[in-house]
């Protein structure tokens, strides 16, 4: 009798301790867990931060498909993002005789793989809208499609994904993949995008990063630029407030469509003001670092294509085709004073571009050289810069699909 | 599936949770270990199951022959069967095409081309831990150390256990076989310190993934290597492997012990030695004892002791990887190792190596210390040739920092993470159980410790030691 209720006593109290380990592990890991969402929203990282402006591209879809004017995108790279002027285009296209509403969907950091993701939301949307766009833009940019630049991107690879891709990819790939798949969920709802490699750059790389150009230690800036430059930012921060009280701050508002601030808004003073950055921005120590830079975190002088990226954007104008009427792939301007590729790279590069034309049946159109475009248009070595590049390079396009859009 | 992955935690849990259900069902909890960990070893190749389940009915039934064998020569017999299948299946996986590749280079030497096939087979995750320690089985049966067990099923399940079926420790049949009989059930203070031994493993292994990146930085240079990165990536290194290996091998203890099995310690403090024998009995305990008890000693230990030290070495660095760099590795263990041997038998180095004095144990820590630096470049190096390079390197100045001005900030961090992990381990060896018992520090602090490793990451998160 005493033994069986002793051996009873010890099964409940094997149980009691079994519950409490239990309950241990789950609630000290989802403690563990909500503190680590706290703290990282807590100091700004999220979703938002990482992937902010394409989120917010890709919630403004419905709004988009509900528009009356006929539709055109331009999606590409954040050269897309600094160097089309969605308003100006318009008005342009309006000079002309039509009536179209274009949107800037160029995205910075996101290479082919992850645009593919983006590509497929936005086809859904407006397939689900019934809506078609008139014109599509998809600029091919070759630097962005490279081994180089894949490999800067594979510790938020993941996060990336998990934040593009749909509940249903999300479902497939827990099928193909278990591990990936429950750790992208977990990156997606409970940890708002920000895996541990992603808040490992947030909050403890930046110590340990090397200084862009650090690799020519013989470039010296001039004296006096770092000051002035400051002194620039600084009136130009008030100057953007008084001139656009109503913005909201998003990465991607609507009501610029997507696009920057454009010329015709700005006051004298302010323009002048930018001017000066522009000059300061532009002296050969920052041109050299950015180039180096360029160099080192995306090969693109020589052009070491990567495949599978090769083979997303295919897959980005496979996307964009079944929702548009009119699909173009487009080169951006390049700054040849100093981007210079060697001839090895720019046959790699007209072989990439066969391979995507045999692929989508799309022909490229390379806009690298224009004459519309000018050195002095550039922010920086790849980028144009918005109130004169930007200008000019949407005037270009407006000028050469106007006849499309009438 | 890696301990330090959302799946393995849904894993983990899911299992727990169905084992508490079971807890006073012996043999449904037996079964459900055995499913659960089969289930743990298919998730990286689920066609390598019928291999491990196979090889270990087969040790069992050989132990079982062993034991009941009534001549000499036929144990032997029997004995030879196991260690020839166990080797054999090893040598097959993990060693062949190293083997037809090396006699094909050797063969290139005296000018003979001879364009032998390879296998290319997927190495099985932690073939070379389970075939020793189901060896060790049928070895210590034969030599009488114990007596061989039935229950076919407890056999499989103590091989197959999954907290230390793919990275060991290597344990010894007659530590955890019995408990296998006995099925113990879980204790709070055993999950205590499981919990904190987990945690601890944790962070030596986000640790080790961090240093992942300046070790990188020196072992795949395309170009020269300043001295300062030189030094850095190799410490790093040293951090790096310690902190992988060891962390992994106290989260597989600390979630036996939160199930309610006791594994030995694997490592004690290795970069406290205070030289390379003493070296080898803080790292990775588990294989340095199985090679002197299985090995060394059946080749004779103490007589012709320098002899059997450079086979055990060379061996034990061979089972670390099928490549010329680990043999290297082993045969330069095997040289210090000799090398302390001899010196300590010499008058004038005995009192040294005896010596308690403060600062002489200083100075033995520091040679002791940079021996095993210049062996982990052995270890690491894509190449002999890449490793001598590095190695001289080490010892030559030239160059300036790649990484510019952030060269010493990382230098400074790479020296205080692989201290600090030590620390943190002469803590939990010396301190955990006090810490233990003040839940209001103890708690909150495993908590945040946790939430830090869910915050740190980095690209390549495979456990070094999977692939041996």
């Amino acid at each position: 009798m005493s033994s069986s209720t002793s051996s009873s006593d010890n099964m409940a109290g094997s149980r009691r301790i079994w519950l409490r380990i239990f309950l241990t592990i789950v609630v000290g890991m989802s403690i563990a867990i909500g503190a680590v969402g706290l703290f990282v929203s807590s100091m700004g990282a999220g979703s938002q931060s990482l992937l902010g402006r394409v989120l917010q591209a890709q919630d403004a879809i419905p709004q988009i498909a509900a528009e009356e004017s006929d539709l055109v995108m331009v999606f590409g790279s954040s050269m897309v993002e600094a160097a089309f002027s969605p308003r100006e285009f318009d008005r342009s296209i309006a000079d002309a005789g039509g009536d179209v509403k274009s949107f800037n969907f160029g995205f910075g950091g996101l290479n082919p793989l992850f645009q593919d993701y983006v590509a497929r939301r936005i086809a859904e949307n407006l397939k689900a809208s019934d809506r078609r766009l008139e014109l599509v833009l998809i600029e091919f940019n070759p630097f962005q499609t490279t081994k180089t630049r894949r490999s800067r991107a594979v510790a938020l690879e993941e996060a990336y994904i998990a934040l593009l891709a749909s509940p249903a990819e999300l479902w497939q790939i827990l099928l193909d993949d278990p591990e990936r798949g429950l750790r992208m969920l977990e990156i997606r709802y409970l940890r708002d995008g920000i895996s541990a490699e992603a808040s490992t750059t947030f909050f403890w790389a930046e110590p340990f990063r090397a200084p862009r150009g650090a690799l020519d230690s013989a470039i010296q800036e001039e004296e006096g630029v770092e000051e002035k430059l400051n002194e620039v930012l600084e009136q130009l921060g008030p100057k953007f407030e008084e001139e656009y009280p109503d913005y909201d701050g998003s990465d991607w508002y609507y009501p610029w469509q997507g696009g920057g601030t454009i010329k015709a808004e700005r006051a004298e003073d302010t323009l002048a003001l930018f001017d000066q950055y522009y000059a300061l921005t532009q002296t050969d120590y920052q041109m050299t670092i950015d180039r180096l830079s360029r160099i080192e975190t995306a090969d693109i002088e020589e052009l070491d294509f990567d495949p599978e990226l090769l083979e997303a954007f295919v897959r980005v104008v496979e996307n964009f085709k079944q929702v548009a009427d009119h699909v173009e792939i487009i080169m951006l301007p390049k700054n040849t004073d100093w981007i210079k590729n060697s001839p090895a790279a720019l046959a790699r590069q007209a072989e990439a571009i066969q391979r995507m034309e045999d692929a989508t049946g799309v022909p490229v159109r390379n806009f690298q050289q224009i004459d519309a475009i000018t050195i002095d248009m550039f922010g920086d070595t790849t980028h144009l810069n918005r109130y004169y590049g930007a200008a000019a390079f949407t005037a270009f396009l407006a000028n050469e699909y106007a006849a499309l859009l009438q | 599936m890696l301990f330090n992955t959302p799946i393995f935690f849904v894993f983990f849990v899911v299992f727990l949770g169905i084992y508490g259900l079971i807890l006073v069902q012996k043999r449904p909890r037996l079964y459900f270990i055995l499913v659960a960990s089969l289930v743990f070893y298919g998730a990286w190749n689920y066609r390598f199951i019928p291999l491990l389940v196979g090889s270990s009915v087969i040790d069992y039934y050989l132990a079982l022959a062993i034991g009941a064998a009534t001549t000499q020569a036929r144990k032997k017999w029997l004995l030879t069967a196991s260690v020839a299948m166990n080797l054999g299946i090893l040598g097959l996986f993990k060693y062949a095409d190293f083997a037809l590749t090396s006699v094909a280079d050797f063969l290139q030497v005296f000018g003979v081309e001879a364009s032998l096939p390879t296998l290319s087979w997927v190495l099985p995750v932690g073939i070379s831990f389970y075939t020793f320690q189901s060896l060790s089985y049928t070895i210590d049966v034969y030599r009488g150390d114990m007596q061989p067990r039935k229950g076919l099923v407890h056999f499989t399940t103590a091989l197959a256990f999954f907290p230390q079926l793919v990275a060991g420790p290597i344990l010894r049949a007659r530590e955890i076989l019995p408990q296998f009989h006995s099925l113990p059930v879980p204790t709070w203070e055993g999950a205590r310190h499981g919990f904190l031994l987990v945690t601890s493993g944790l962070i030596k292994k986000t640790a080790a993934d961090l240093l992942a990146i300046p070790a990188a930085v020196l072992f795949d240079a395309d170009g020269p290597v300043s001295l300062l990165e030189t030094w850095t990536g190799v410490l790093a290194f040293a951090g790096q492997i310690y902190g992988d290996f060891a962390g992994y091998t106290d989260m597989a203890i600390g979630l036996a012990l939160i199930v309610g099995f006791k594994i030995p310690p694997n490592f004690r403090l290795p970069y406290f030695a205070i030289s390379p024998v003493d070296f080898w009995r803080r790292w990775h305990i588990s294989l340095s004892s199985w090679l002197r008890d299985y090995l060394y000693i059946s080749m004779g230990g103490r007589n012709q002791r320098y002899r059997n030290v450079m086979i055990t070495m060379l061996l034990g660095g061979l089972w670390h990887g099928a490549a010329w760099t680990f043999v290297v590795w082993g045969a330069f263990h095997g040289v210090i190792i000799t090398a302390t041997h001899y010196l300590s038998s010499l008058g004038p180095f005995a009192g040294f190596v005896d010596s308690k004095s403060r600062l002489l144990t200083v100075l033995k820590w520091a040679i002791t210390f940079y021996l095993v630096l210049v062996g982990w470049v052995l270890f690491r190096a894509t190449s002999i040739n890449s490793a001598l390079d590095i190695i001289a390197n080490m010892h030559t100045f030239g160059g300036l920092p790649a990484s510019g001005p952030v060269a010493m900030k990382i230098a400074i961090a790479t020296l205080v993470t692989v201290a600090l992990m030590h620390l943190q381990d002469w803590f939990v060896i010396t301190r955990g159980e006090a810490f233990e018992n003040k839940k209001w520090v103890f708690w909150p602090v495993l908590i945040l410790l946790q939430g830090l490793c869910l915050m740190i990451g980095e690209p390549s998160s495979e456990f070094i030691y999977f692939q041996f």
